[in-house]
């Protein structure tokens, strides 16, 4: 518990829960994440071969690679990967900009963003995928009712995430840049934004991590096209290989953004010692 | 030794706080007129709480007085100027730039010093290279003034607490301000360190001649450190008395043991110890 | 010095006040979009939707199936990830082993396993709870065990000098000092829960709002559709800003 300075009267602490915080550091235990996949591999292989469940409810690993990689080779899949990573691509731009340019002003005017508070911590990212309906009725079946959702998912967390950080600056950091005469803009961003920047790319991990699972789920309950609509389809064809291949996908495409994004996130606030 | 109209000159400073209560504004500081000469060394101590820091803020223009004026070298201070150096309270260093970024921040800041041509137009910048030279040249000037010589790659997580400060002494120092401002520089470190670098001070003003204005609460400190102290009540803050340092000039921590040292260091002590009462008493009483 | 634990100031009020204006003035929008365009319901008409629903028996067996799951699937995210969380934190050996994993895991949009879940658990309510438990787990899972991580060694110190048991550590110093983190994680869990569930039920179930919601679509009963959504979204709502208040407090 810090004591609190006594020139800054009143200092608010953040109060908004999503500090950076992990739980864990380092990426010692990647070879155990492997290890751990390699053997639920090897129990699927043996569970199939075995019969110990029907070969739809979970076809054998050797199966389902070739089927994988067959489908990595047909257009199909890269219309499908393409759609939704344009989707996610597009999203996680609308998302990011928004939620810096909403986190500096709310922080510039703080009444405006106590007044919106309770609506982005309680509509925090993905219980917006439910007014996904709404979203095809007004725009339609299409990528936009997709880009727009997940847009606003992505800006939610990055809005807080912004916010919370620019609230977390020591003020002396502030009265230093007016001492040496620093501009509003460099204010900004050579001072503010670089104290917030372990909250800001923590809200980018978890932006564009909604941005993924937001694109999918979206895709997976009514769409035209993408890789979570696929496994609509094929659910509904009863292709037990093709579904799961592309669930496979989906998941090996999540994990990879996950890595990068941690990754990312563990490089990026460099001398730091959080 | 200065010519009027130069150095730091306060007249009737008073500062107000609107408070959240209903028992009006808190008076932080009132009445202040003094004067510090140019190239003079004052130390103002006084409880925590009683306004200093309040009254430096006033002199680095960070905060408009609620009447009264600071003149600075001759001018009416307005807002926050480039000749005032300031060191905070806190620990001010910035944690994602390492040694010598921090040190040249303000330099690139200023683009100091500013080219001597007017810009020719978009694009063209004369001397560019040229300043970015002379900016790296002043910070690595000021890192080894402070003794940070060996560290500039360092970044602040990996320095203590008085390395830390010393940088953003180095920082303050690179700017070459006629004026400097330091807010309990050295408050949070430890005695042997506070030492150390309270001589450093007193060392680099031999060399600079700056106009310092040192605000401590520690009254040995303010002392050994400079030519004059004020001794501030608290609130609201008056200047009760000020004390003139009557020690050599040469003096060393070694001063503390003779028969002068002690005498100013009662007579301070006996103007702050019914203040420091009466804080604590009204601090207690309206729970911050 | 919080504002939460002060009793509520003027400036408090005020803030309540702006964000109910928001609110009104979001109805208005919605008022004034619903005369442009005809597939957008009026907001009464939406309301006496609700009302029209709320006397369906069919309706209330729906939501009943709903919230059932979602609590089932919140009350197990709780008891699996509470105590999984906890052990994380304490072991370093188990963070190593299984945080890339948890990390992992986390990242993956869940939905897509439905379909995998279905042959398992069938179409009643064992998929969508263990649906609504796969989105409920990981924030449970990751802030108590990012909570006791953040413990301040000097309590664990605490604790044994003063000889407290294993016991009496967990009640009087652990759990106390991992509130805010928890508290945090139950509000996640509360709304990921039911947003799990409904998602499911949006893909393929036999009875349960998201069931509802979708044959309004498709039958053009867009007030339906939009007033049994905004409901969704309302309990959701009040739960996450019940327990954000909260978690507030406490802190
Ligand atoms: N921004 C402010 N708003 C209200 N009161 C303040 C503010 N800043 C300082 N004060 C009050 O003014 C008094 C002087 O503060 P300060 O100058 O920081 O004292 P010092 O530096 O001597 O410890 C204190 O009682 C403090 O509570
Ligand atoms: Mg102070």
């Amino acid at each position: 518990m810090n004591v609190r300075a006594p020139d800054t009267p009143g200092a608010r602490r953040p109060s908004v829960s999503r500090a950076p915080r992990r739980p864990w550091s380092g990426l010692a235990g990647a070879p155990a994440a492997v290890v751990l996949m390699v053997l639920a591999g090897v129990v699927a292989e043996v569970g199939a071969a075995a019969a110990w469940w029907a070969p739809d409810v979970l076809p054998a690993p050797s199966d389902l690679l070739p089927a994988a990689a067959r489908i990595a080779g047909s257009p199909r899949f890269w219309q499908d990967a393409l759609r939704t990573g344009a989707e996610l691509l597009l999203s996680c731009v609308f998302g990011v900009v928004a939620g810096l340019g909403l986190g500096v002003a709310f922080w510039k005017a703080p009444g405006a963003g106590r007044v919106f508070e309770p609506y982005l911590v309680s509509f925090y990212a993905v219980p917006l995928v439910l007014f996904y309906p709404i979203a095809i009725v007004l725009i339609g079946i299409n990528q936009w009712s997709v880009v727009v959702l997940a847009s606003i998912m992505t800006a939610i967390p990055m809005t807080l995430n912004t916010w919370t950080g620019l609230r977390a600056i020591p003020p002396v950091y502030l009265r230093l840049a007016a001492s040496i005469g620093c501009s509003r803009s460099q204010t900004l961003f050579r001072v503010a934004l670089p104290a917030a920047a372990p909250y800001v790319v923590a809200g980018l991990r978890l932006g564009v991590a909604y941005a993924l699972i937001g694109t999918v789920a979206m895709e997976f309950t009514t769409a035209q096209a993408g890789l979570g609509y696929q496994v609509r389809y094929l659910y509904e064809s009863f292709d037990a290989v093709g579904m799961y291949a592309y669930i496979l996908v989906i998941v090996a495409v999540s994990v990879l953004l996950t890595a990068v994004l941690e990754i990312a996130e563990r490089l990026l606030p460099r001398g730091r010692d959080t | 030794m200065s010519s009027p109209g130069t150095g730091v000159v306060l007249d009737d400073v008073r500062v107000e706080f609107r408070s959240s209560g209903r028992d009006g504004p808190v008076v932080a500081v009132d009445g202040i007129t003094q004067e510090i000469p140019a190239g003079g060394f004052v130390s103002v101590v006084g409880p925590s709480g009683c306004g200093k820091s309040t009254l430096l803020s006033v002199i680095a223009g960070l905060r408009a007085a609620t009447s009264g004026s600071v003149r600075i070298n001759g001018r009416t201070v307005t807002g926050p100027d480039r000749d005032v150096g300031v060191m905070f309270q806190e620990d001010s260093v910035l944690p994602w730039k390492n040694v010598t970024d921090n040190v040249r921040f303000p330099l690139q800041i200023a683009r100091v010093p500013r080219a001597g041509r007017p810009r020719l137009g978009p694009g063209h910048r004369p001397g560019r290279a040229a300043a970015r030279r002379r900016i790296a040249q002043r910070a690595q000037e000021a890192i080894d003034l402070v003794g940070l010589g060996g560290f500039e790659r360092r970044y602040p997580a990996e320095l203590s607490g008085g390395m830390r400060q010393r940088v953003a002494l180095a920082r303050t120092l690179a700017m070459r301000p006629s004026v400097l401002l330091m807010d309990e520089p050295f408050a949070a470190l430890d005695q042997q360190t506070r030492l150390l670098l309270g001589a450093e001070v007193r060392r680099i003003w031999g060399e600079t001649h700056q106009t310092v204005l040192f605000v401590t609460h520690d009254i040995s400190e303010a002392i050994l450190l400079s030519q004059q102290v004020w001794v501030m009540s608290y609130r609201p803050g008056t200047i009760l008395d000020v004390v003139d340092v009557d020690l050599p000039a040469d003096r060393d921590a070694s001063v503390v043991s003779t028969p002068r040292f002690n005498a100013l260091h009662n007579r301070i002590w006996e103007r702050l110890r019914t203040e420091a009462m009466r804080g604590f008493a009204q601090e207690n009483r309206f729970p911050a | 010095m919080s504002p939460a634990t002060a009793p509520p100031t003027r400036d408090g009020c005020r803030v309540t006040a702006g964000s109910v204006a928001v609110a009104v003035i979001a109805v208005i929008a919605w008022e004034i979009a619903s005369h442009l365009s005809f597939v957008i319901p009026e907001p009464l008409d939406t309301f006496l939707a609700l009302g029209r629903d709320l006397g369906d028996p069919r309706f209330l067996a729906g939501l009943r199936e709903t919230l059932l799951a979602a609590l089932a699937a919140f009350v197990l995210a709780m008891l699996i990830g509470g105590p999984a969380g906890l052990g994380l934190g304490l072991s370093r050996r188990a963070r190593v082993v299984f945080s890339p994993i948890i990390t992992m895991l986390n990242g993956i949009p869940k939905i897509v396993l439905y379909p995998v879940l279905l042959p398992v658990f069938h179409l009643g309510y064992g998929s969508k709870i263990v649906m609504g438990l796969l989105f409920g787990l990981f924030p449970v899972l990751i802030n108590t065990a990012a909570g006791v991580r953040e413990i301040p060694d000097v309590y664990w110190r605490l604790a044994r000098s003063l000889r407290a048991t294993r016991w009496q550590t967990l009640t009087r110093i652990l759990l106390p000092a991992i509130r805010g983190p928890l508290l945090t994680g139950v509000r996640l869990a509360v709304s990921l829960s039911l947003v799990g569930v409904v998602l499911s039920e949006f893909f393929a179930t036999e009875r349960g709002l998201g069931r509802i919601v979708l044959s309004a679509y498709s039958s053009g009963d867009y007030a339906g559709m939009v007033s049994t959504i905004l409901l969704l979204i309302a309990i959701s709502f009040a739960l996450s800003l019940f327990l954000w208040r909260l978690e507030r407090r406490v802190r």
